[in-house]
């Protein structure tokens, strides 16, 4: 039979045809399945040639997975340009012809002596369980409509891929999107001369020209991809002769977005310092998540890394050229990313000089309210109880007397407000003693055993010894009002050019740092010393509260 | 027959005191509110003479209470009363109703009977 030979021949060269254009593309994109599922439609052809094999099992082997090379093509069209499915119905689409391939065909081998081929020499099927013409019959017009549907089907989505690819994909993907269209016509073709019965010569034609479409693909895809490194190396290497001309900032957005030919390119830099990206005005930047749409390919320069490209997968193509984009313009973008880091700083800076601003007018209202609730009040009350005891003195002694001793108690209590605010104002124990001392006092004022650690005896810069008696004052303040704890610990060390203060308690936990000014007044008087206020609060294990500000 | 008042103030230890002053000097003190609108419920269930009413109050302030109860005809004298100065304060009001202020610390039977 001429057909079982023409199809071994052919057959190599279009399995390695598409095996080694697959692992090519694979490699190039290893994220991409678009390669690997090129290498797999080879291979699978490759072992469907199995079945022109004159041993029994390996004949009728290849005629069970004589197909599948077909629905990985399939898929592989579909999955690109990113090496997803796009739509639900694609999906389904493809889904249905794995179930077509793998469990439908089978049955009809169970029924059909022959099989795929018309042939008498050819050897026995051996899944065949009871010859029945009528049976074949059935199966077979029902697998021609669901295959022929399927091939309508690819056609019609193909040709909309096809209008609707720009830029890289475009480029990349168009001649394959067309050589996918080619096939699908040449199938249908094959189907209708079938259906006609006219003659097997006819038939075999629009087989082979089918086969034939199907081992060029590969070839196509191949030279698409050559075109493409050309005019990817080109891009390059015209970003380096733009680079040279130092642009000026945003120009270096511009010129990548050119070398990628992706408008919406975005250009982000690494901070190392609060490990973070910003964007150029040196804001924080949210990385695209995945299955946006959009990736990021990471810049480094000797082994840091220094800047990020965020790109549209569908415009740019393969990973690799945005990475050779990208290092072409590493010592730019570390210029850049230099830029961005200063306007981080001066972002954070006028930040922090805004949210101290707005602390200490919420510190004076604060103060305004404790003063008038609290101490003037009181002194409202003596000044009554004190006209009252006048007028009494002369008719009523006894009476005068207790409303004089109450006065006495009540100007007690507003000097002990009066002392309380002073000392939020500025702790006098500090300035005078040390921090140590003051720190003491605080344990000792507590409403709750309070352990010493080690605490330096020694002095600190003021502003450093004012910040972390605060931290240890606002946390104790918290522990008592909040945590339920029976005890808590508190420990200034100095550690690698740091002071770091901690206070520890056994108390429910649960603390929410950004709720409570007391926390976020904290964080921001560390903020205006380069300091770091963390807060570990998980529910059931305690708080702690930890500071830590640079001390040379 | 005493002249019955009402006081209204947030601080609890301002209205005993001020309770325990006016009535030596021969008022009859029929309420206490510690807010504002607790203090227009209380003016309209007392039928009090006389309203001594904190300017700054937790809910509404005391300009506007004096504005409420002072809108029938048949309403209470009000004096209004502040631990701050009186210039800290701005303009009373112009009802006829509202008789004046006195400063918290120099209330006194005779400061209130004067302003009826």
């Amino acid at each position: 039979m001429p057909l079982r030979g023409v199809v071994a021949s052919l057959g190599l060269f279009v399995g390695w045809g598409w095996v080694g254009t697959g692992l090519l593309a694979w490699s190039r994109d290893p994220e991409n399945r678009v390669g690997m599922l090129m290498a797999a439609t080879g291979f699978l052809w490759l072992l469907s040639l199995v079945g022109v094999s004159d041993i029994a099992i390996l004949f009728t082997f290849g005629q069970v997975i004589g197909s599948l090379f077909f629905v990985t093509a399939v898929q592989m069209l579909l999955s690109a340009p990113d090496g997803h499915l796009h739509t639900t119905f694609e999906r389904r689409l493809v889904a249905s012809a794995y179930v077509l391939t793998l469990l439908v065909l089978p049955l009809y081998l169970f029924v059909d002596p022959q099989s795929a081929f018309d042939c008498d020499d050819c050897p026995d099927n051996v899944l065949l369980i009871s010859a029945n013409d009528t049976l074949v019959d059935v199966f077979g017009a029902g697998l021609d409509a669901a295959a022929l549907t399927v091939v309508v089907v690819v056609f019609v989505v193909l040709i909309r891929r096809y209008r609707g690819a720009a830029g890289a994909e475009r480029r990349l993907y168009g001649p394959l999107y067309l050589s996918g269209i080619a096939l699908m016509v040449a199938l249908v073709a094959t189907v209708a001369v079938n259906a006609a019965a006219t003659s097997s010569d006819a038939a075999n034609v629009a087989w082979i020209t089918a086969m034939a479409l199907l081992g060029l693909m590969p070839y196509v895809f191949l030279a698409a991809l050559a075109r493409v490194r050309v005019l990817q190396g080109g891009a390059v290497g015209e970003l380096i002769s733009r680079l040279g001309e130092a642009p000026r900032p945003g120009e270096l957005r511009d010129a990548l977005a050119d070398a990628l030919s992706d408008p919406s390119l975005e250009l982000v830099y690494w901070l190392p310092d609060s490990t973070r990206f910003v964007d150029g005005t040196g804001r924080p930047f949210a990385l695209p998540k995945q299955g946006s749409g959009r990736a990021v390919a990471p810049v480094e320069r000797e082994g840091e890394t220094v800047a990020a490209i965020v790109y549209d997968t569908s415009l740019t193509g393969a990973r690799d050229h945005v990475r050779a984009v990208g290092a072409a313009a590493a010592l730019a973008l570390e210029n850049e990313r230099l830029d961005a880091e200063l306007r981080a700083k001066l972002e954070e800076l006028r930040a922090s000089r805004e949210r101290m601003l707005r602390v200490g007018l919420e510190e004076r209202r604060r103060l305004e309210r404790n003063l008038h609730d609290g101490a003037q009040q009181r002194l409202v009350s003596l000044a009554l109880s004190l006209r009252l005891a006048r007028s009494k003195l002369r008719h009523d002694p006894t009476g005068a007397e207790t409303l004089l001793a109450e006065a006495g108690h009540e100007l007690d209590s507003a000097l002990e407000e009066l002392r309380e605010l002073a000392r939020g104002l500025h702790p006098a124990v500090l300035s005078e003693r040390g921090l140590r001392t003051a720190i003491e006092t605080l344990a000792l004022r507590a409403p709750l055993p309070v352990r010493l650690g080690p605490v330096p005896s020694e002095r600190l810069p003021e502003a450093i010894e004012l910040a972390a008696y605060f931290v240890v004052s606002e946390a104790l303040t918290n522990v008592a009002k909040y945590a339920d704890a029976t005890g808590a610990t508190v420990s200034i060390e100095r550690h690698n050019g740091r002071v770091v203060v901690a206070v520890a308690d056994d108390g429910v936990g649960g603390a929410d740092p950004a709720r409570g000014s007391g926390l976020r007044g904290l964080a921001d008087r560390m903020a205006v010393l380069e300091g770091r206020l963390e807060v570990e609060s998980e529910p059931g294990k305690g708080t702690t509260v930890k500071a830590s500000i640079p001390c040379a | 027959m005493a002249i019955t008042v009402l006081i209204v103030d947030d601080h609890p230890s301002f209205r005993a005191s001020a309770r325990m002053l006016l009535e030596a000097e021969g008022f009859e003190v029929v309420g206490e509110a510690p807010d504002g609108l607790s203090a227009i419920e209380a003016v309209h269930e007392l039928q009090p003479q006389m309203v001594l009413l904190d300017v700054q109050l937790p809910d509404i302030d005391g300009f506007e209470v004096a504005a409420r109860i002072t809108a029938n005809g048949a309403a209470p004298a009000v004096v209004l009363t502040s631990s701050r100065d009186v210039d800290d304060l701005g303009p009373l009001g112009e009802s006829a109703q509202v008789r004046g202020f006195i400063p918290k610390s120099e209330l006194s039977g005779a400061a209130l009977e004067a302003l009826l």
